[in-house]
């Protein structure tokens, strides 16, 4: 079995990946339901596998005494350990695709917090618009765009990083989105295969066809067309209007998970302001993943130099 | 020495335990010292990540922290790695090895809390986080006694199955504590680096008691609606298992007979049932009143005249 790490920043089309590649499997005729994703393998910062395999508590650990740890649930995940004793065995799928939103970081022992070569054989990395990403993580979060835009430049935020509480999962590094990326391209433990989300847009047959051989997952023409049509953005966002989505954050007050899911609806949803912090914050990274700046980066002002 | 009473056995140890003391009653039968214990067990039957067993011993390796030998169900050796202090092997020993000893004696042992309701202990079971603490604290503050808050040991030697205590002790986060308005009740933090802390529970139940009702807590998510509802027998049997106190150790232990005789004796005298809620503070008075009203409905309690 191969294990693939999806990994991406939050709100960057993770879960659409993870909807089509389980379409591809869809029976009946009809769209998968998205609340009947398997859970197991669901995302890598889930609490229950880490406590079930360690045999620990993680709510008696640091989130650094976790980080030390997880290398060795992963390893045992990659190796076909079970995650859960209540799921009776089913077969094991031919490739494991894990969603994961943690930096790609070493723990605090100094070795991959995703266990390198020993977690997964690669890691598809999908990345996004940041200016897109802001209104939808202030969605997600509950919280204001400025505060998003605060959060993908703070090179200190994490989810389910604060004390004093319990949280669903465990803590996830998400050290600013230029620095989210660079630690995933600048890897080189895993090989990997890197997605724009826009791409994935425009032509998603293409793009999923070529993650998949990548992957190592066949899949016929037939199935991917199949998928694409039934993990179409409309479709998952009529599911989670009918029926609701059991992977929407808690704090989303009367939010939608699948929101808008258009490529450049930044340009209505930010004031040029907004615009200006983040292409100053990631201009770099925009840059060289191709996202055309709006504006040319402002020069720092020359100073008048003494007479 | 100190000496406890945890899951109806007594227990003499030399490293002090959160929760109450009991009195000296000479023997104990589980004895928990200082002592050598090694890195690895040779010729290990099984292992994982933290732990091995060979034979009647379990190793159980907490990295940076402490290593715990678990004999014959019967004693705990522990060794202190260079960096733990007492807080964090008490922490371990209440949060991990007492409660694997249990298992490693055979006996069905939930991570569960429980409170006494009518005479019986309702059950609360489910992983870290679906909030059994913080239910079993609200619960204890509207006058249903604490009987265990984490480690639920259930006995029945031919008979009624019987819940017992695990000695009184109330561990929650400092976000409970607030939410929960218990801060008078507040004593140590478990770990020096952990913002959880034992509370004194505002009732105590520290006698066993038959069982009445044992609730998976669940999050109420789509497809998942708020409500208390009563699963097929094999459902409620995988239920028990899942809510093994280390569901890992019962395959290997080769124990799935006794959690499934187990599940239809509490089916039987009790019940097995879901409870799905919503994971936030403002909804436990909700919470409560689903279940005082099922309690009514199930005869635990009397229906209000």
């Amino acid at each position: 079995m191969r294990t693939i790490w999806l990994a991406s920043y939050p709100k960057s089309g993770n879960t659409w990946f993870r909807m089509l590649v389980a379409n591809l499997a869809a029976t009946d005729d009809k769209p998968v339901d998205i609340n009947d994703l398997p859970e197991r393998g669901g995302i890598a910062s889930a609490r229950w596998p880490f406590d079930h395999l360690t045999l620990i508590d993680s709510g008696l650990l640091t989130h650094d005494e976790c980080d030390s740890l997880r290398p060795r649930v992963y390893e045992e995940l990659a190796r076909g350990a079970d995650d859960d004793e209540y799921d009776e065995k089913s077969e094991a799928p031919p490739v494991r695709f894990v969603k994961v939103h943690d930096a790609y970081t070493l723990t605090p022992k100094g070795e991959p917090l995703l266990a390198g070569r020993n977690g997964a054989d690669g890691a598809i990395v999908i990345v996004r618009d940041p200016r897109d990403i802001a209104p939808s993580l202030a969605s997600h979060n509950n919280s204001s765009i400025d505060n998003s835009i605060s959060f993908m430049s703070d090179s200190r935020a994490a989810f389910c990083g604060q004390g004093g509480r319990q949280h669903n999962q465990l803590r996830q590094q998400l050290p600013g989105w230029s620095g989210h990326i660079a630690s995933w391209l600048e890897q080189r433990d895993i090989p990997m295969h890197l997605i724009r989300y826009e791409d994935m847009q425009a032509d998603t047959a293409s793009v999923f066809a070529r993650a998949l051989a990548f992957a190592g997952r066949a899949a016929t023409e037939a199935e991917i067309a199949r998928a694409v049509k039934f993990a179409a953005f409309g479709e998952l966002q009529a599911q989670e209007r009918d029926r609701g989505f059991r992977e929407a954050p808690r704090q989303q007050a009367g939010g939608n998970f699948f929101r808008r899911g258009e490529a450049g609806a930044w340009r209505d949803e930010l004031t040029a302001e907004q615009v200006a912090r983040i292409e100053c914050d990631h201009a770099e990274m925009m840059q060289r993943l191709g996202y055309e700046l709006s504006a040319a980066p402002v020069a720092q002002p020359v100073k008048e130099s003494a007479k | 020495m100190h000496f406890y009473c945890v899951g109806g056995l007594t227990v003499d140890s030399e490293i002090a335990l959160p929760g109450r003391a009991a009195q000296d009653k000479g023997e104990a039968e589980i004895k928990i010292r200082r002592g050598p214990v090694p890195e690895t067990l040779e010729s290990a039957s099984s292992s994982g990540i933290t732990w091995q067993i060979a034979g009647s011993k379990f190793l159980l390796r907490i990295p940076d922290i402490a290593r715990f030998l678990l004999s014959d169900g019967r004693e705990i050796a522990v060794a202190a790695e260079p960096a733990a202090d007492e807080a964090d092997l008490s922490a371990f020993i209440m949060g991990g090895a007492l409660g694997i000893l249990l298992q490693q004696r055979g006996q069905i042992v939930l991570q569960a809390s429980a409170v006494r309701v009518g005479g019986k202990a309702a059950v609360f079971c489910g992983g870290s986080g679906v909030g059994k603490s913080t239910l079993a604290a609200a619960l204890a503050q509207r006058g249903y006694p604490l009987l265990t808050d984490d480690v639920c040991v259930i006995t029945a030697d031919g008979g009624a199955p019987m819940v017992h205590s695990d000695g009184g002790r109330l561990s929650l986060w400092a976000q409970a504590i607030e939410r929960l308005e218990l801060a008078d009740r507040r004593g140590a933090r478990l770990r020096e680096r952990i913002e959880k802390y034992d509370v004194e529970p505002p009732a105590v139940c520290d006698t066993a008691l038959p069982l009445g009702a044992i609730y998976a807590l669940r999050e109420a998510r789509p497809p998942l609606a708020v409500g208390i509802e009563r699963p097929n027998v094999v459902d409620a049997a995988l239920l028990l298992r899942r809510c093994a106190y280390r569901p890992l150790l019962i395959e290997t232990m080769a124990q799935r007979p006794n959690y499934f005789r187990a599940a239809a004796a509490a089916a039987n005298a009790a019940g097995i049932y879901n409870f799905t809620r919503h994971f936030r503070f403002a909804g436990l008075v909700d919470d409560i009143g689903m279940l005082e009203q099922h309690w009514q409905e199930c005869g635990l309690t009397e229906k209000a005249a």
